[in-house]
């Protein structure tokens, strides 16, 4: 297996800003550029923190990833370009809503989920943390696309996952394999 | 057997709630939960409402998504003291977004009517007005009484938001165990985000 690499915030950040760019092409509301709902991640705490930074974006930090699911699902609705920041444990505490309004509601979810505590050498299905082990067959079970972040090469499946979301009319998720740098 | 209620005898009904505001909402978007679902569905049968069910305690935040992304239009949410109750983490994340245009309806009956009225936790006890202004939402404030409400109507409908409405009333006439049906849930998305983006 190769080894995992920590993405770097600004390449993350480039490429959601690229991928709202495009999608705002031709749209009547220029501002904010896209919308980035979050509940705090660990993992990926070094694009949360450079995100609050960044004027283009707006950030929306939610309670809970149940809230998070909902406001994402209304800003789709009006058509505003909208990216779901998570952990795992967000994962498994909204499965509800996850089923509810992406899936069963057929409302396109892009989620960004940090696999917090994901040994380096290991493939996260042989973790020794339940949180990291289950979250892919989790995944699977609900039938969700999803595939790994493990590097910088990686960045280019987040227009990908993103846009298969629309696509599919429902959820897509991209795991986040490292904490991002 | 119908289920009675300390407020029901007292309390406004629901259905005369939904009346006052669908003949004077304009073109807000409305989002119904549970017990207000199979009434509003009646009352005001558009294409400018999400009705939602099977996902409790989802209705605020799923109206915040659309008062951020639809700036220029009142969004108005209907929800229930349970449903609140189960994502009571909504307060401080509507409030802290500072959407001006979102006005969220309390419809308060201390039970959870369409599971069979157990009462909810907290019950009769609960300040739900000191909750929101404690969670720093820009206004907020109980109506008692048909009355009030059309007193308080055009801050419910224009007031700079995010407004918070407990409503006190009794049970409605249906639930969405009585009367199931209506647009099925992913039409009513894809209904209302051809209708925003037309």
């Amino acid at each position: 297996m190769a080894m995992p690499e920590s993405i770097p915030a600004p390449l993350i950040i480039d490429t959601y800003k690229e991928l709202f760019r495009a999608e705002r092409n031709g749209a009547r509301r220029k501002e904010p550029l896209g919308w980035i709902i979050s509940v705090p991640d660990t993992h990926q705490k070094t694009v949360l923190a450079a995100l609050d930074k960044e004027r283009d974006v707006k950030v929306l930090t939610c309670s809970t990833e149940d809230e998070a699911n909902g406001v994402a699902a209304g800003l789709w609705m009006a058509g505003e370009p909208v990216i779901v920041m998570i952990q795992h444990a967000g994962l498994y505490a909204s499965v509800n809503t996850l089923r509810g309004i992406a899936i069963d509601g057929r409302v396109p979810i892009f989620y960004m989920i940090g696999l917090l505590s994901r040994e380096a050498d290991k493939d996260p299905l042989e973790s020794k943390h339940s949180m990291v082990r289950w979250c892919e067959p989790l995944l699977d079970v609900f039938g969700v696309p999803h595939a790994r972040l493990e590097g910088p090469d990686d960045v280019k499946l987040i227009p990908e996952y993103y846009r298969m979301s629309r696509a599919r009319r429902g959820p897509a998720a991209l795991l986040v394999g490292l904490a991002t740098s | 057997m119908e289920i009675e209620t300390p407020m029901q005898t007292t309390a406004m009904k629901p259905e005369d709630v939904l009346k006052v505001i669908a003949a004077n909402r304009g073109t807000a978007i409305c989002i119904p939960t549970m017990t207000t679902s199979p009434s509003w569905r009646t009352i005001a049968p558009d294409d400018l409402s999400i009705g939602c069910v099977g996902f409790m305690g989802g209705a605020s935040t799923l109206g915040l998504g659309l008062a951020l992304g639809c700036p220029d239009r009142r969004v108005i949410v209907f929800d229930g003291d349970g449903s609140l109750c189960m994502q009571l983490g909504s307060l401080p994340t509507i409030a802290g977004s500072g959407a001006r245009n979102l006005t969220h309806l309390l419809f308060r009956n201390n039970v959870y009517h369409t599971s069979g009225a157990q009462g909810t936790p907290g019950g009769e006890g609960m300040d739900w007005v000191m909750m929101a202004k404690g969670a720093g939402y820009k206004d907020a404030f109980a109506v008692r009484s048909l009355e009030e409400l059309e007193e308080y109507l055009p801050a419910i409908l224009t007031g700079e938001g995010p407004i918070f409405v407990e409503l006190h009333t009794g049970l409605a006439e249906k639930t969405p165990m009585t009367d199931r049906g209506g647009v099925p849930f992913p039409q009513q998305v894809e209904t209302m985000r051809t209708r925003l983006q037309a």
